[in-house]
C-alpha cells in the first residue's frame, strides 16, 4: 500500500488476459501485479504483499484450488477466482480452500472491480453503520428492526442474524458454509437445506414479489447481498 | 434282430464285461474251441475224480462266452458243453443216451448252473455297458459344454461341437447351424429347441444312421445341445448388450469431455477479446498499450476462427459426413499448400518429395487439412528447430514422414495423442497453445482417404508422424491425367 494504490496479484497463464487486466485495474485505481504461473504467484505474493489476488482456476503448473490453499496458509488477503461455467466443482473446492469470491469468464470489468472493492472492504472495514437503507429496505442493526417500504416486518432471530451477516458483507459472496457456521455454529456447516428454508422465509418477508432484489443466489455456492 | 450288425468301431474294448459285443461268429468259434478244449482236459482229470463230477470244469468256458457275447451265446455254450460232456464222458460214451439216472441229475444240475452263470454274466455285462454309456454321455455333455461355453464366439464354437458329436458317435459328420435348416437326401435335420419350444438351431447328420446311433442322438445329444446352445446364445446376447452399454458410456464420456474442452477453448479467447475490448475503452492508454491490445483482439479472433474451423472438421468427421471427393492429386501440391496455409512461418519446414512418388487418389482439400494439422503440430513441438517432410514410394504405398526434433512422445501417450482434445503434457502456454484437435483431424482425414497414420518417437530426440496412402492399382499415371 506504499504507493497508495491497492496492489492486485493477477494470476493467469493467458498473457492477453494479463495485459487487458493490467489496463482495466489501472483504470479503476488499482495496480496489477501479473503472474503467469502459480510458482511466480507464490513468489510475488511473498515479496510484493499484494492487497488482493485474482486467480485463474486453470493454471499450467498447479491447480488453482491448490494455489488458493497455499496462499491462504499465510495470507488473509481476499482471493477472487476466475472460473468458467462447467468449473463448478473446482469453484466450490477453491472456495472451501479459502478463496473469497469468484467471477465467471468472460467477465466485464465493472463486475470485477465491484467484487474486488467489496472484498477489500472486508480487510479494511469501514466504520459500521447502525442503520442501512437501500431501495425501500431499512435495517436498524442496533434496534434489530426491519422496515419494508416504511412498514415494520417481524423477523425471527435466525432470519435477522442471516440478514445482518449478508448486509455486513455487502457485495461479497457468502458461501452456505460461511452463513451456517456464523449463524448456527460450527457443527451445522453442512445443513444447506435448513439454510435454504430460512433464506426463503427471509425473502418472502423483505423482497418484492417480482423476484429477489437484495439477496442474490449464487447457485450451489452461496448468497450475496446487493443493495 | 438277426439282420442287425452292430457298427464296427475303431475303439478297442477296454476290458472284460465292458463295451460292445464282439462279433457273434467269433463267439461261436470261441465257444466251440473252449468246449473242445475243456472236453479234452477232462480225460486226464478222470483219473482224479469221477467223470460225473467233472461237468463243473465247463463253467469257465460258459462264463467266458456269456461275459463277452451275452446270454444267448452263453446258453448255447452251456448246451454245447452238456452235449459234449454227455457224448464224450458220460457212460455210455459215444452216445447221447444216459444209462445211470444219477448222471441225468448231474447233467441237469450242470445245465441249470451254466444257465445261471450265463444270466449273471450277461447282467453284469449289460450293467457295465450301461455305466460306460452313461459315462460317455456325461463326457460328451461336459465336452460340448466346454466347446460351446468357454469361447466368446458361439458361431465358431458350433463347428467344434459338431465335430465332437461326430467323433463320439462315430458318424461321418455332424453340423450345428443357428437357423431352421431342412434335411435333404444326404442329410437329416434334427431341430434344436429353446426353453420356450421355438427352434433355435438345427443339428444336421447324415441320412441312414444305424438305429442305436439315431436313438442316442435323439435321447442324449439333442437335449444336451438344446440346453447348451440356448445358454450360449443367451450369453452372446448379454455380451453384446454389455459391449453396447460400454460403448454408449464411452461415447457419453467422450461427449462430456468434448463439451468441457470446447467450452474452455472457446471461452479463453472470448475472455481475452472481451477484456481487451474493455481495456481499449479506457482513457489512460499509451500508444504502445493500444497497439498491443488491438493486436490481441486480432490474434485471439484468428485463434477463435481456427478453432471453429477445426471443430467443424471434427464434427464432419465424427458424423461420417467427410466423404472424400477423390481425384488424382500430387502429394507435393498438397504438402506445399499445407505449408503455405500456416499462419506463422517462423519455423522452417523442409519438404523432400522423391521423384518416383506417384499421384494418389484422394480428396485434395482433406489431405491438405491433414498435413496442415501435422505440420502445425510438428512446428509447435520442435522448439524452433526445422521440421522436415519426406515423401517416398514403397511397394504399394506412398509414405510421407513429418519429422520434428521436439521432446518426443512417451510410449504411454502415443495411443492417446490422436484422441480429440488430448494435449501433450509438455505443451507450454502462449498464444499458439494447441487446440488438442489437430492430430484427431489429421487421423480422421487420412483414414477417410484410405490411408493410415502412425507415430514413431524417441523421447528426447523427436517424433515422426508417418502417413501411408495407397497407390492406385494402375500405379503410374499419365501426366495429362493428373493435370485434368
Amino acid at each position: 500500500m506504499s504507493s497508495g494504490k491497492p496492489r492486485i496479484l493477477v494470476v493467469d497463464d493467458e498473457h492477453q488476459i494479463l495485459r487487458a487486466l493490467r489496463v482495466i485495474l489501472r483504470d479503476a485505481g488499482f495496480e496489477a501485479v501479473p503472474a503467469d504461473s502459480a510458482e511466480e504467484a507464490l513468489d510475488l505474493a511473498a515479496v510484493q504483499t499484494p492487497d488482493a489476488a485474482i486467480v485463474d482456476l486453470v493454471l499450467p503448473d498447479l491447480d488453482g484450488v491448490e494455489l488458493c490453499r497455499r496462499l491462504r496458509e499465510w495470507s488473509g488477503m481476499p482471493i477472487i477466482l476466475l472460473s468458467a461455467v462447467g468449473d463448478e466443482d473446482a469453484k466450490v473446492r477453491a472456495l472451501a480452500a479459502g478463496a473469497d469470491d469468484y467471477i465467471t469468464k468472460p467477465f466485464g470489468p465493472r463486475e470485477l472491480v465491484a467484487r474486488l472493492e467489496a472484498n477489500l472492504r472486508r480487510t479494511a472495514p469501514e466504520p459500521e453503520e447502525a442503520v442501512i437503507e437501500s431501495d425501500g429496505l431499512t435495517v436498524d442493526l442496533a434496534r434489530r428492526s426491519v422496515l419494508v417500504d416504511g412498514s415494520e416486518v417481524h423477523l425471527t432471530p435466525i432470519e435477522f442474524d442471516l440478514l445482518r451477516l449478508l448486509i455486513r458483507n455487502r457485495g461479497r459472496l457468502m458461501t452456505h458454509r460461511d452463513l451456517l457456521v456464523n449463524v448456527w455454529g460450527a457443527g451445522y456447516g453442512d445443513d444447506t437445506q435448513v439454510l435454504r428454508a430460512h433464506i426463503a422465509n427471509l425473502r418472502r418477508k423483505i423482497e418484492p414479489a417480482d423476484g429477489p432484489r437484495f439477496i442474490k443466489t449464487d447457485p450451489g455456492v452461496g448468497y450475496r447481498f446487493s443493495g | 434282430m438277426a439282420a442287425y450288425a452292430p457298427p464296427m468301431t475303431t475303439r478297442t474294448a477296454p476290458g472284460l464285461l465292458v463295451g460292445r459285443r464282439p462279433s457273434r461268429l467269433a463267439g461261436v468259434i470261441v465257444a466251440a474251441v473252449a468246449v473242445a478244449t475243456t472236453t479234452a482236459l477232462i480225460y486226464p482229470l478222470k483219473s482224479l475224480a469221477p467223470a460225473v463230477a467233472l461237468s463243473v470244469v465247463y463253467l469257465p468256458a460258459v462264463l467266458l462266452v456269456s461275459a463277452y457275447w451275452g446270454l444267448v451265446l452263453g446258453l448255447f455254450t452251456s448246451l454245447l458243453s452238456a452235449a459234449a460232456f454227455n457224448w464224450f464222458h458220460i457212460p455210455p460214451v459215444g452216445r447221447f443216451t444216459i444209462a445211470d439216472s444219477r448222471n441225468w441229475v448231474a447233467l441237469a444240475a450242470f445245465v441249470t448252473v451254466a444257465a445261471v452263470v450265463s444270466t449273471t454274466a450277461e447282467l453284469a455285462r449289460s450293467r457295465a455297458a450301461e455305466a460306460e454309456r452313461r459315462r460317455m454321455e456325461a463326457d460328451l455333455a461336459a465336452e460340448l459344454a466346454r466347446d460351446l461355453l468357454s469361447g466368446n464366439d458361439t458361431r465358431e464354437a458350433l463347428g467344434a461341437a459338431g465335430r465332437r458329436v461326430a467323433e463320439t458317435l462315430a458318424i461321418p459328420s455332424a453340423a450345428i447351424e443357428l437357423r431352421i435348416a431342412t434335411g435333404d437326401e444326404r442329410r437329416r435335420a434334427l431341430p434344436l429347441r429353446g426353453g420356450d419350444g421355438t427352434q433355435i438351431a438345427t443339428l444336421l447328420v447324415p441320412q441312414g444312421l444305424p438305429g442305436e446311433t439315431a436313438a442316442r442322438l435323439k435321447r442324449q445329444v439333442v437335449p444336451t445341445l438344446e440346453a447348451l446352445v440356448a445358454i450360449a446364445l443367451r450369453r452372446d446376447a448379454m455380451q453384446a448388450e454389455a459391449v453396447e452399454t460400454a460403448a454408449l458410456r464411452r461415447s457419453d464420456d467422450v461427449k462430456t469431455a468434448l463439451l468441457r474442452a470446447v467450452s474452455h477453448d472457446l471461452r479463453t479467447p472470448l475472455t481475452s477479446i472481451v477484456a481487451t475490448g474493455h481495456a481499449l475503452g479506457t482513457d489512460s492508454l499509451s500508444a504502445e498499450e493500444r497497439r498491443e491490445l488491438s493486436a490481441t483482439v486480432v490474434d485471439e479472433g484468428a485463434r477463435l476462427a481456427t478453432l471453429v474451423d477445426k471443430l467443424l472438421d471434427l464434427s464432419r468427421l465424427q458424423a461420417g459426413g467427410a466423404a472424400p471427393r477423390t481425384d488424382w492429386i500430387s502429394i507435393e501440391d498438397v504438402v506445399m499448400a499445407a505449408r503455405e496455409g500456416l499462419t506463422d512461418r517462423a519455423a522452417q519446414i523442409r519438404v523432400t518429395i522423391d521423384p518416383d512418388v506417384p499421384a494418389v487418389r484422394a480428396d485434395a482439400a482433406q489431405l491438405e487439412r491433414a498435413f496442415a494439422n501435422l505440420l502445425e503440430n510438428a512446428r509447435r513441438y520442435s522448439n524452433g528447430h526445422p521440421v522436415s517432410v519426406h515423401a517416398r514410394r514403397t511397394d504399394r504405398r506412398v509414405v510421407v514422414r513429418v519429422v520434428d526434433q521436439g521432446p518426443g512422445i512417451k510410449p504411454a501417450e502415443r495411443e492417446r495423442i490422436f484422441e480429440p482434445f488430448y494435449r501433450g503434457p509438455q505443451q507450454g502456454s502462449g498464444p499458439w497453445t494447441g487446440s488438442g484437435l489437430g492430430l484427431a483431424i489429421a487421423k480422421g482425414f487420412v483414414e477417410a482417404n484410405g490411408g493410415s497414420i502412425s507415430v514413431e518417437s524417441l523421447p528426447g530426440q523427436g517424433t515422426s508422424f508417418v502417413v501411408s496412402l495407397p497407390v492406385a492399382q494402375d500405379g503410374v499415371i499419365e501426366p495429362e491425367e493428373v493435370a485434368r
